[in-house]
């Protein structure tokens, strides 16, 4: 018969359900629930089907020669491995998977910056015991008093104050 | 907001001092110097905040700087003594002449002082308060947004961290996939020994079963001839018999039965 392929790799379940986010909890554990279903399956089957006595038949059947030829025709007997069509599929999946996680850190490396630099500003700010109306306006610009389109006291809507 | 202190209602001399900075003192040296203004010719930047407190003053009236202006020359009781020589100078010469305006400039006066001394200090804590609260709003805001963005920032770090987890689910579909497959290989492997295993058992039962019928048919066929055999004189015989020997095996049971 065709020879052993052990290419199972261990998957440490713990630490990917650590890394899985709250929203796609559903997919891991329907993931998590196949996974272990085809594991069960597979380690259920023994690995080599059980040995035919051939010497046993051949006393006890009696037509002669039919135990021979049957001998013959299954140790002649090749069962080809099965096809493998998935794995290329998953494969690019993967550099897939890989492109896209790139562009996703590399916007949440631009957003940590700008959140940093927003932080850095509030952090080094003047005191507001010590601000003066301008420098208020210049630290937090949504303060600033449109005079222009409210050019009259209080500068903004009255529904607003 | 603009500072807002409350502070004393008479500093008129204050900004006499802003104005006409102290030649006498070094450099700096007011009593209360925190904003010196045109004091150098450097322009300072930024604008130091405005003063907590104002200048000092003796009496409500008299800055602190002009006592120290007269102390090195005439001690400590040089300016009480200035003010009421220059009092009683004009009282003497008339030149500020007693009416009925004096008597209500003091009565009034009087009345203002005690007004300021009882109610002052607690409508200035009510104005500290006021700005209190706006500082403390502005205060609040402020922490908050760091707050949210320190959150953010881990919330990113965290996200990032997941993303690196990728690997793994394509490490399990993969697994799946060379299981799938494993089993595939297996089951058909196990069928056909099962089949081929299953086609010489059916052979051997077969070979039991023809065995089996041909004895049963021929037990069958030795019992039918020898009953068909058996003619009624041997058969009436064998009966006659079989009542003799039961006979003698009742007798001798009775006999053992009472022995």
């Amino acid at each position: 018969m065709a020879a052993r392929r052990v290419a199972l790799k261990a998957i440490d379940w713990v630490a990917f359900a650590e890394r899985v986010p709250p929203n796609q909890r559903g997919m891991f554990n329907a993931l998590k629930t196949r996974s272990d279903a085809i594991a069960a399956k597979l380690a259920s089957l023994p690995e080599a089907p059980a040995a035919i006595d051939w010497s046993y038949y051949r006393s006890a059947v009696a037509r002669i020669g039919m135990v021979d030829e049957f001998e013959k025709k299954f140790k002649a007997l090749q069962i080809p491995a099965p096809v493998d069509t998935q794995t290329s599929t998953i494969d690019a999946q993967e550099a897939e998977a890989t492109k896209s996680a790139l562009v996703y850190t590399e916007a949440c490396k631009a957003r940590i910056a700008q959140y940093e630099k927003e932080l850095d500003k509030l952090k080094n700010m003047i005191p507001f015991d010590e601000m003066t109306i301008e420098d208020l306006n210049d630290t937090f610009p949504e303060t600033k008093l449109d005079k222009v389109k409210y050019p009259y006291w209080p500068h903004k809507p009255i529904a607003d104050l | 907001m603009t500072q807002f202190n409350l502070i004393s209602p008479i500093n008129i001399c204050n900004a006499w001092w802003l104005i006409h900075p102290p030649t006498v003192m070094a450099s700096c040296g007011l009593v209360q110097a925190s904003r010196c203004l045109h004091t150098s010719s450097q322009s300072l930047a930024p604008v130091p905040p405005l003063p907590e407190k104002p200048g000092k003053v003796r009496h409500g009236l008299i800055p602190e700087e002009f006592f120290q202006l007269l102390y090195p020359k005439t001690g400590v009781t040089g300016p009480y003594m200035l003010g009421t020589g220059l009092a009683i100078y004009m009282l003497s010469k008339e030149i500020y002449i007693i009416n009925s305006s004096t008597l209500v400039a003091l009565t009034v006066g009087s009345f203002f002082i005690y007004g300021v001394k009882k109610f002052g200090p607690s409508i200035a804590e009510f104005a500290d308060k006021l700005n209190e609260e706006k500082v403390a709003k502005v205060q609040e805001v402020k922490d908050l947004a760091v707050a949210g963005l320190a959150q953010a920032i881990d919330r990113e770090k965290k996200e990032q961290w997941r993303v690196e987890g990728r690997s793994l689910l394509f490490d399990a579909k993969r697994n799946n996939v060379a299981a799938l497959l494993e089993t595939n290989h297996r089951e058909r492997l196990h069928m056909v020994t099962n089949e081929v295993k299953k086609r010489l058992d059916y052979q051997i039962a077969l070979q039991n079963l023809h065995r089996q019928m041909e004895q049963e048919h021929m037990v069958n066929w030795v019992e039918k001839s020898v009953i068909s055999s058996i003619t009624p004189q041997q058969e009436k015989e064998s009966i006659a018999k079989c009542i003799t020997d039961l006979k003698a095996l009742a007798r001798n049971t009775q006999a053992k039965a009472t022995a």
